[in-house]
């Protein structure tokens, strides 16, 4: 028996340790650079009268995105308050009463593939399921589009969620003669609420930003927002119409609104892990 | 630990109730007989227990009696089935959708493994502590007030005097009594544990079961955990699962030894441990295998 000589193993682990640190440098490096330009090129854009007022013609100056703020707002909004309650509960049953159930497995497994599901696809059945019969765009069609992209993920989150709860917890309960759905609501829930309100938040950022399917959906408009039953303005669809077209003001005004999108994600996120971190002190 | 209890002259004059089994004529159940002689009631027997985790069967036939206002230890080597045993006395199991009993288990007389038992009533009548303590997610005193609002409705004063009954019960007031606000979760380990006997002994239960209540915790808030454990068996029918056979030799006054599902040897603590009448007891008990 020999000693092997350690220095092949140090260089490896050298190696590796510089791969894996360069690869977390990257990403770093891209989150930084696109907000850099976004914060660049957008934060001329955001005066008082960009939340205030409506868009004006090419050519015109002033004017701002106010009503697309407020389609976007509602159209999020309304899109969490048909996804959470769903998907909680989906996550509930997933998680507490499909043990060894086949509807568990089949529900389980279509909330991944819808997980992985292109939103545009999304979008164009959103659009058979609502523009068709309806006649029109509206902001019904954008809202259903967006619950369905949301749907998946709270359940899923929810599941994982109520799955780190640990059993002796719930055995405790029912030790002491809690029946199952009070052992859910009251304790399980309560153990698992940082990571739930972390995950439906995270969820509700990346449906704010979700371009794709409220092209075929919500549309967009100029006007104010009035009723979810009409085209209805958004941000991220404008971002889409302004980049794309040949004004200079319009395209100005596309990266304030890229640099608004932004910023709300980023802030809903770090409020997330603000909330976790409150969780565990 | 010393038996107190007069022995009946050796008669079958039957002080308490008589066992249920042996009313029935059944063939003579060791523990039964044990109680019978001693006078004391059996408060909890199982009869012909098996129990399967889904093809597998991990208990064998168990017949033991559990005396009432006595501390009764299970002990045996890892994966003999006596935490399994103890998880059917309060139907905990039926959690597990692939778990299953067949048997009987007779509480006062009455088989809890019938469906038609109330759950419900079954568990405020047999409480449970558990191997890690287990604070909900809330303060100390909504920990112990948990139960109690499951199972009575009452006034705010007489919860907060029957909160504050259980904590000194649990010999835990004194220590959080200017706490009752914090996090159950923020108390040690040993506090916790003692919060979990609380917040049991508060809906009042008859039998208290523990499995491996002492484990996870230090030896000095061991020792008050034992301390509490002898206080409590005036008033409640105690059922402990231990790994440790000096806690169960202190603590117990009635022991039975768990093998591979069976139940090997049930007698007094004292007897088992000084002169057990099976050979797998006495090489388990002085540590030849475990």
């Amino acid at each position: 028996m020999k000693l092997r000589p350690a220095t092949g193993r140090r260089l490896t682990n050298l190696a590796v340790s510089v791969w894996a640190g360069a690869s977390a440098l990257l990403g770093i490096v891209i989150l930084f650079w696109i907000l850099y330009i976004v914060v660049q090129r957008g934060l001329g854009a955001l005066h008082l009268a960009f939340f205030t007022q409506l868009p004006t013609p090419p050519g015109m100056a002033g004017g701002g995105l106010a009503n697309a703020i407020a389609g976007t707002l509602v159209l999020t909004a309304a899109a969490t308050l048909i996804a959470v309650p769903v998907g909680l509960l989906a996550g509930v049953y997933l998680a507490e009463f499909s043990e060894d159930s086949k509807i568990g497995d089949y529900s389980r497994f279509s909330a991944n593939v819808l997980m992985g599901m292109p939103s545009i696809i999304v979008g164009v059945f959103a659009y058979t399921l609502v523009v068709v019969p309806l006649g029109h765009f509206s902001g019904y069609a954008g809202t259903v589009a967006l619950a369905i992209l949301m749907l998946p993920v709270v359940a899923r989150i929810t599941e994982d969620m109520l799955r780190l709860v640990p059993n002796t917890l719930r055995e405790s309960a029912l030790a002491l003669g809690a029946p199952r759905w009070k052992v859910t609501l009251a304790i399980v829930f309560r153990a698992a609420k940082g990571g739930l309100i972390t995950g439906i938040l995270l969820a509700v950022a990346r449906v704010s930003g979700e371009t794709a399917p409220l092209l075929f959906t919500a549309l967009n408009s100029p006007y104010w927002f009035h009723t979810l039953g009409e085209p209805t303005p958004n941000l991220t669809v404008t971002i889409f119409n302004y980049a794309m077209s040949p004004y200079p003001d319009w395209q100005q005004q596309a990266w304030g609104a890229s640099l608004l999108i932004t910023l709300g994600v980023l802030l809903v996120t770090v409020l997330a892990r603000f909330l976790v971190r409150e969780r565990k002190a | 630990m010393p038996q107190t209890e007069e022995r009946p002259a050796a008669s079958l004059q039957v002080v308490g109730k008589t066992p249920f089994a042996a009313a029935q004529g059944e063939t003579l159940i060791e523990s039964a007989t044990l109680l019978t002689r001693l006078g004391l009631t059996s408060k909890v027997a199982s009869r012909h227990l098996n129990f399967f985790y889904g093809e597998n069967q991990a208990l064998f036939d168990n017949n033991l009696d559990i005396a009432e206002h006595r501390v009764t230890a299970i002990i045996g080597p890892s994966g003999c089935g006596k935490s399994t045993h103890l998880r059917i006395y309060n139907r905990i199991y039926e959690l597990y959708r692939d778990q299953r009993a067949t048997g009987e288990i007779l509480l006062d007389g009455a088989n809890i493994l019938d469906p038609r038992y109330d759950i419900m009533e079954l568990r405020r009548k047999v409480g449970m502590i558990f191997q890690k303590p287990t604070p909900f997610p809330m303060s100390v005193f909504d920990n112990v007030a948990y139960g109690l609002k499951l199972h009575y409705t009452m006034k705010k004063s007489e919860m907060a005097d029957r909160v504050e009954e259980a904590l000194s019960r649990a010999a835990l007031w004194d220590e959080v009594k200017d706490f009752l606000n914090r996090p159950g979760t923020a108390l040690s380990g040993g506090q916790q544990q003692r919060l979990c006997i609380a917040r049991a002994l508060a809906v009042e239960p008859e039998v208290l079961l523990m499995d491996e209540p002492t484990s996870a915790i230090d030896p000095i808030a061991t020792s008050k955990i034992e301390e509490l454990v002898h206080d409590l068996k005036g008033n409640y029918t105690i059922v402990i699962v231990t790994h440790n056979m000096q806690q169960a030799a202190r603590i117990s006054d009635f022991t039975a030894f768990f093998y591979q599902g069976h139940i090997i040897e049930f007698g007094e603590t004292e007897e088992i441990f000084t002169k057990p009448a099976h050979k797998q007891t006495e090489d388990y008990i002085t540590g030849r295998f475990g």
